[in-house]
């Protein structure tokens, strides 16, 4: 009976944690995915983003001595803007030339070795703390299992910016406009839209979602030059939703957390990237676009 | 028409280059505010390219494009915001937005917002089957919708000069007709036209004056009337020319 009890609780506790990583992948799917639905590509420097938002943010609370909101904003803006300007310098020249989408990817795979040398080279390889800034005691969830403030609150930022991602998706003109070329680009800018803006615009926001992905990672994991090289699960689990889906990263990132969190809780923490790679080779058997994915040939 | 006016679109001497292939080779023509132009030649002659370089889609090796006298822009929107918008080929609709999301798009360029409410009301006067459909994704219309569509969105922006890219294309005659007679309309309602067309007999009918491009060259103009008897046009892309091409493009 009390072993019973407590394999619930178990359970229960790990389907926060799930929820809660699993969130956090996907504010680093999303906006992955947001890039790869415009330009159709996978942006290897994605995970640069995360590092540059983590160590803003580490920047702001421990150099400037801001607080976590004010170190928070700084991070999400100063992201955003390296990922404008990784675009501008280093994709918009080969997307203005080719409609090849390989260069791009070979492109983003040297960014992201360029930004992660740099923080190597400017900042030091060695892990960091984040300041205690975010809340991590426990916290009982009515008696039934316990769970820690930062996975609640993790969880719920993530839902907050997913949802402000969704408000601004299909509320704004903006919006609307990067909708429209996810689904054809070309015909976007014939609609008189600025296509040199619209593609900044999402890599703001990829940027900035990555940075809000980055500061809870740091203080789950601490802060190190290599901290984005996690964003390939993000990458998993927006190839499992089916890449350039929106909802699809979402529910890709959700079902990767829980298998991480349920594996570590019930068989061992070391079969956790077994299980996730597990997913993604089934997932690529059994239905290659994804659970949301649309077939290649539906795309311009 | 009276050639002192100051043509609403002037193309002067237009070159555009793919790589090594020349697709337009020194084009000019003109278009007169309240006319509809059309511009007819067979595959490969170079249509899209003409549109797509007015547009701004496709750069320019070497000629000019005035708008009421003034340096048409380069850049693909800020054309847009001259006034000028395209009815790509092959229609282009967004389909996994709604129509009404479509019809929002094409007013994308505009800061009067509180008009949009009425354009879209016109439109929809235009082509009250959209009107039917406006919650409905696009990418469910049939062929002739979408093409209404299209023209609709393109509307939107409230061009003063409309380019359509080949409307006829992949649709049945009856469909093609009906779309033909509301350009007639919207023409009608003080928008400048000029259209490109492989079905050269529809063109003609629609059009006041007309341009003959072949390979890349303007080869023959004039009122269409003329040209709808012109020996030369009628051989090569009316009688049996029209016939040959018709059924090229039941088969593709
Ligand atoms: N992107 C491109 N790259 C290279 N060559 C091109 C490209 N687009 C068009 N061409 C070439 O330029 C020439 C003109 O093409 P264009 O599409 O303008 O013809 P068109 O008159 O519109 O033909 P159609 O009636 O088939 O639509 C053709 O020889 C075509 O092969
Ligand atoms: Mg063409």
């Amino acid at each position: 009976m009390k072993e019973v009890s407590h394999g619930l609780e178990t359970f229960l506790q790990q389907v926060i944690n799930g929820l809660s990583l699993g969130s956090v992948y996907a504010l680093i799917a999303v906006g992955y995915s947001l890039v790869y639905s415009v330009l159709l590509f996978s942006n290897f420097a994605h995970g640069g983003f995360l590092v540059v938002g983590g160590y803003a943010c580490y920047a702001a609370l421990k150099v400037l001595g801001a607080n976590i909101w004010v170190a928070s904003a700084m991070s999400l803006v100063g992201a955003g803007i390296v990922a404008v300007v990784t675009e501008r310098l280093a994709y918009k020249p080969i997307r203005e030339r080719t409609n090849v989408t390989l260069y791009l990817l070979i492109a983003s795979m040297g960014m992201s070795i360029v930004i992660e040398n740099l923080f190597v080279i400017f900042v030091g390889g060695r892990f960091r703390a984040l300041p205690p800034v975010i809340p991590t005691s426990p916290v009982s969830l009515f008696g039934l299992a316990t769970t820690s403030a930062f996975d609640l609150l993790s969880l719920v930022a993530s839902v907050v910016f997913l949802g402000a991602l969704q408000i601004f998706l299909l509320r704004t003109k903006w919006g609307l406009a990067i909708r429209a070329a996810a689904y054809d680009l070309r015909t976007a800018g014939l609609m008189g839209v600025n296509v040199n803006l619209l593609v900044s615009i999402v890599f703001f926001v990829a940027g900035a979602l990555a940075a809000v992905g980055g500061i809870f990672l740091s203080v789950r994991y601490t802060l190190y030059p290599q901290l984005g090289g996690i964003t390939i699960k993000a990458f998993v689990a927006a190839v499992i939703g089916g890449l350039g889906s929106l909802p699809g990263a979402v529910v890709g990132s959700i079902i990767l957390g829980l298998a991480e969190m349920l594996t570590a809780g019930f068989i061992s923490s070391q079969l956790r990237d077994l299980v996730v790679f597990s997913l993604l080779v089934v997932t690529l058997l059994v239905k290659p676009s994804g659970l949301f994915g649309k077939n290649v040939s539906e795309k311009v | 028409m009276t050639e002192e006016r100051t043509p609403l679109l002037e193309v002067t001497d237009l070159k555009v280059n793919y790589g090594a292939i020349a697709a337009l080779r020194g084009v000019s023509l003109k278009v007169y505010e309240g006319e509809i132009v059309c511009v007819i030649g067979s595959n490969g002659a170079g249509k899209s390219t003409l549109m797509n370089a007015i547009i701004g889609q496709v750069g320019r090796e070497s000629g000019d494009i005035h708008i009421q006298g003034a340096p048409l822009a380069k850049r693909n929107y800020q054309v847009v915001r001259q006034g000028i918008s395209l009815v790509p080929e092959g229609r282009r609709i967004f389909a996994p937005l709604t129509v009404v999301e479509n019809l929002t798009m094409g007013a994308f360029p505009r800061t009067d917002r509180s008009k949009i409410g009425d354009d879209l009301e016109w439109v929809y006067t235009l082509f009250p089957r959209l009107k039917e459909r406006c919650g409905q994704y696009a990418g469910t219309l049939s062929g002739g919708e979408q093409q209404m569509l299209a023209i609709a969105r393109a509307l939107m922006s409230r061009p003063k000069l409309l380019l359509l890219d080949e409307p006829s294309l992949g649709l049945a005659p009856i469909i093609i007709k009906d779309i033909f007679k509301e350009l007639r309309r919207i023409n009608e309602e003080n928008v400048t036209i000029l259209i490109v067309e492989q079905n050269a007999r529809q063109a003609l009918l629609l059009s006041h004056r007309g341009y003959v491009l072949q390979t890349g060259r303007v080869v023959l103009e004039g009122d269409s009337k003329d040209l709808l008897v012109n020996p030369e046009v009628t051989a090569a892309y009316l009688g049996t020319g029209a016939t040959r091409s018709a059924k090229a493009e039941k088969k593709s």
